[in-house]
């Protein structure tokens, strides 16, 4: 496979989600995330009333978008899309304007608390240039996540898209995301804090 | 069906007080800056007393309000990368040169005009019209290209920013004017017919701007479901009272009141009324970025 095109993408199956925090672990480990901010996490949403009720996870990483806007707004092109598709943050040319945490449509950029510059989940571009999976990826004990090149017809993460009903998070927005989910509950995504427990987790 | 969220992370504020306290500050600038061209550039000679202290303040506000944005971003002593590596896509990149050519066509209009140079005051005022639109302008932008921020992401809000500039503008310049003349003129006495008369622009500003928040809001509760949140956040939720009370009720409706009925025709109630008019607009600057983003996305 010489000068094929890449595209990685990644799949998570929601049906094999246990909800272990495991990914958010090994990324916060990874990539030495400061207590506070995340790259990736665990939303947890019941629905129904006990005992008819379900408990459903939704592992979120940046979608790292075909259409990206936090890489249209960043005024200095710190923020850019990879030609395989990953989209970086430069740490020596970002002014921490945070624009990009306004604009991405899924809350998943952050401002390193001590280095003041934004960062975010690249699905570890520094492990993946070496040829190895992402931590997340890689800790999954359900093997829930898969990760790989979309444009590669042989690729595992190919044939799962092409075989699974798939659906991404907001595609209403137009960013065209390359996470994919299966099983991936509307309710689950819109679902928001009270106004309450947002001011009581503030505090 | 009942959904209740058990867990998820708490995100960072994007854009805080810093950033409102940026916005209203260029909008006063901006508008302090129309009123003064209104003399110098159109010829309305009744404005003429507006002139200089339009530049002065249109200057100094616009000098004050990047060094908000500087303690805004967590790297100020890379801010020079905003003039190097430059995306002409991103509103910040217009901003910054528009942050940087507008105060300097307000000193060379300044100049000019204390100089008395009718001519050249002319030209730099016509440059600048645009400029002070732009600058305010951008802003409204900044805010729409957040796309996934109901509140933010609409065509009107570059205009609905301008709005408000013009009322504050306005409002602060009748302010100023009054303690001008009042302690530091020869005459110690106020100009009524001057403040009248802004008085009667500030009123009929004030109903365009009214007009403006009205299709927003009735759009808003119409359209999608972040939309009608959005909506719902500032006509019931945590920001109504700073929407409805202080910045439409007591920031506009009262002082159009105190404006147009002649019953209310004296210096002090059109002080009021500018002092009004001056704190909400700060709310509606602060409520548009907070609100805005006070909704978690996810």
């Amino acid at each position: 496979m010489k000068d094929d095109k890449k595209r990685y993408a990644m799949l998570i199956d929601l049906r094999k989600c246990i909800g272990c925090n495991a990914c958010a672990v090994a990324c916060k480990s990874e990539n030495n995330v400061p207590l506070g901010v995340w790259r990736s996490w665990v939303k947890k949403v019941e629905k129904g009333n006990y005992p008819d009720s379900q408990e459903f996870f939704l592992p979120v990483v940046c979608n790292n978008c075909e259409k990206p806007i936090c890489v249209t707004v960043c005024p200095v092109w710190a923020s850019i899309k990879r030609p395989d598709g990953i989209v970086y943050i430069d740490p020596h040319r970002c002014i921490g304007c945070r624009y990009c945490m306004a604009a991405c449509p899924y809350g998943v950029r952050y401002i390193h608390p001590t280095r003041k510059i934004a960062e975010k989940c690249t699905w570890c571009h520094h492990r993946v240039d070496a040829g190895l999976l992402p931590a997340c990826v890689l800790a999954c004990p359900t093997e829930a996540i898969l990760f790989g090149n979309l444009e590669d017809p042989e690729s595992e993460i190919a044939k799962a898209v092409a075989k699974n009903a798939v659906q991404v998070i907001k595609p209403e927005i137009g960013t065209d995301p390359h996470t994919f989910y299966i099983a991936l509950d509307i309710d689950v995504v819109e679902a928001k804090q009270t106004e309450k427990k947002l001011r009581e987790d503030k505090e | 069906m009942d959904t209740q969220v058990l867990y998820n992370i708490v995100h960072q504020e994007a854009f805080g007080l810093n950033i409102a306290i940026y916005f209203y500050l260029t909008g006063l600038s901006a508008g302090s800056f129309i009123l003064s061209t209104l003399a110098y550039g159109f010829g309305l000679n009744q404005y003429k007393p507006l002139g200089k202290v339009g530049v002065v303040l249109a200057t100094g506000l616009l000098i004050m309000a990047p060094l908000f944005l500087l303690i805004h971003i967590g790297m100020p002593h890379r801010a020079w990368h905003l003039f190097i590596y430059l995306n002409f896509e991103s509103p910040i990149t217009w901003g910054s040169f528009l942050l940087v050519l507008y105060p300097i066509n307000c000193l060379i209009y300044g100049y000019f005009m204390f100089k008395e140079r009718m001519k050249p005051t002319r030209i730099f005022g016509f440059i600048g019209i645009p400029l002070a639109i732009l600058v305010h302008g951008y802003t409204g932008f900044i805010l729409a290209f957040g796309k996934a921020r109901a509140l933010w992401n609409t065509a009107l809000m570059p205009i609905l920013f301008l709005a408000s500039a013009i009322v504050s503008g306005i409002a602060l310049m009748i302010l100023v004017c009054i303690v001008r003349d009042r302690f530091f003129s020869k005459a110690k006495k106020v100009s009524q017919e001057l403040i009248f008369s802004l008085g009667r622009l500030l009123a009929w500003m004030i109903v365009f701007d009214l007009f403006l928040v009205a299709c927003d809001l009735i759009v808003l509760s119409i359209s999608h479901s972040d939309a009608q949140a959005a909506a719902q956040l500032i006509l019931s939720g945590k920001f109504s009272l700073m929407f409805l009370v202080v910045e439409n009720l007591l920031g506009k409706i009262v002082p159009f009141i105190l404006l147009v009925n002649p019953r209310f025709r004296s210096t002090a109630s059109v002080i009021v009324a500018s002092i009004l008019v001056i704190i909400g607009i700060f709310y509606m600057r602060y409520v548009v970025v907070l609100a805005g983003e006070f909704i978690p996305l996810m």
